[in-house]
């Protein structure tokens, strides 16, 4: 009888509850799985744990980044002034460079043009092979805070 | 590693200093025997000129962390986490812009080559000056980034965003300011910067192309 009860129980615990209060044995068992249950997770360290990159990201240290940049600035002036040259000339100089670029690419554009037709379809192919390869590693998935 | 890296920062600035300084001396101290006076304007031109874009670049760099800082950020931890991937799509990015460059200036005849041209060269002007910018934070966190909670409790002007590009910015313009190496080194963190701000999508986290997928019955 208390051996099919127990059967019985360890089928249904729920519908046979009342086994439980004429089985030591089953009654035993089940406290000790409760007590089990009842168990709580260990408590997390977070200080344990790694620093997230976003945390304290949103301080602004003002006084850091104006002392820096005045003192950035007023090199730069004083080298400027030194040299006699003006803020204009920087901004010139970098115009220049840029006409010196364009007239480079217009320079290869028109090598191109009268290039023969065999480098003409080299140039394309390797236009297309390196397009491929950029959309190719463009494809794959940034791993950032996942790694 | 942490005390080496906190040694790099004053070390470059002496080193760049130092080996500025040489360039500069007056005739008789340089490292390379007497300057002629022509040579040494010269040299205190460019390092003029060096110095004034530095300025610059640290404005644009606060200017653009203050507004997408969060993206900056991103892309900075991109860039750590899969460095060799981002120099290569880099180097492929830069290549590709040069041979499309030249493709657009071959169409310039046929009228349509000349709005390609300016908006390839405005996407590559932005994608260089983004990119840098995030370099410069990963240089920044790289050599005085916090490691500890505790440490990141103590600090006052050494922690956040804007401290980092700052400390990158520093960083990286002593080295500019070293002749020869400076320049190099100044490139290949450009070609970084490119191939970080591709490869995070200017830190947006979004793919660049939709991916297909079959509908399933």
């Amino acid at each position: 009888m208390t051996d099919q009860g127990c059967e019985k129980y360890l089928k249904d615990p729920e519908a046979n509850a009342a086994h439980l209060r004429t089985c030591a044995k089953c009654n035993a068992e089940a406290m000790a799985l409760a007590e089990k249950a009842d168990v709580e997770p260990p408590p997390i360290d977070l200080n344990a744990l790694p620093l997230a990159p976003w945390e304290g990201s949103s301080h602004r240290a003002w006084p850091l980044v104006l002392g820096t940049g005045a003192v950035v600035a007023i090199v730069a002036l004083a080298l400027l002034d030194a040299a006699g040259m003006s803020p204009l000339h920087v901004v010139e100089g970098s115009l220049t460079s840029m006409e010196a670029i364009r007239t480079q690419l217009s320079r290869a554009a028109s090598s191109l043009r009268s290039a023969s037709l065999v480098a003409q379809i080299a140039f394309g192919v390797a236009f297309i092979i390196i397009n491929g390869l950029l959309i190719a590693l463009l494809r794959r998935a940034p791993r950032g805070i996942d790694a | 590693m942490r005390r080496t890296l906190r040694l790099f920062l004053p070390l470059t600035v002496v080193a760049a200093s130092l080996v500025t300084a040489m360039m500069a001396a007056p005739p008789g101290f340089g490292a390379r025997g007497p300057l002629t006076v022509e040579g040494a304007t010269a040299m205190m031109q460019k390092t003029a000129v060096i110095a004034a874009l530095l300025a610059v670049w640290m404005f644009a760099a606060v200017a653009v962390t203050l507004l997408s800082g969060r993206e900056i950020r991103y892309s900075s931890v991109e860039m750590r986490a899969s460095a060799l991937h981002c120099f290569a799509l880099g180097l492929v990015a830069v290549t590709s812009f040069a041979l499309t460059a030249i493709v657009f200036s071959y169409l310039i005849p046929y009228h349509v080559g000349v709005p390609l041209l300016f908006a390839l060269g405005v996407f590559a002007i932005l994608t260089k000056i983004y990119g840098t910018i995030a370099v410069f934070h990963a240089i920044g966190t790289l050599v005085a980034g916090s490691r500890t909670r505790e440490q990141l409790a103590t600090r006052h002007w050494f922690r956040g965003d804007l401290a980092m590009v700052v400390v990158g910015v520093v960083i990286l313009g002593a080295i500019r300011l070293i002749p020869i190496v400076g320049p190099i080194i100044w490139a290949l963190a450009s070609v970084f910067g490119i191939g970080t701000a591709l490869a995070t999508k200017f830190g947006r986290r979004e793919p660049w192309f939709l991916a297909y997928r079959a509908v399933e019955s």
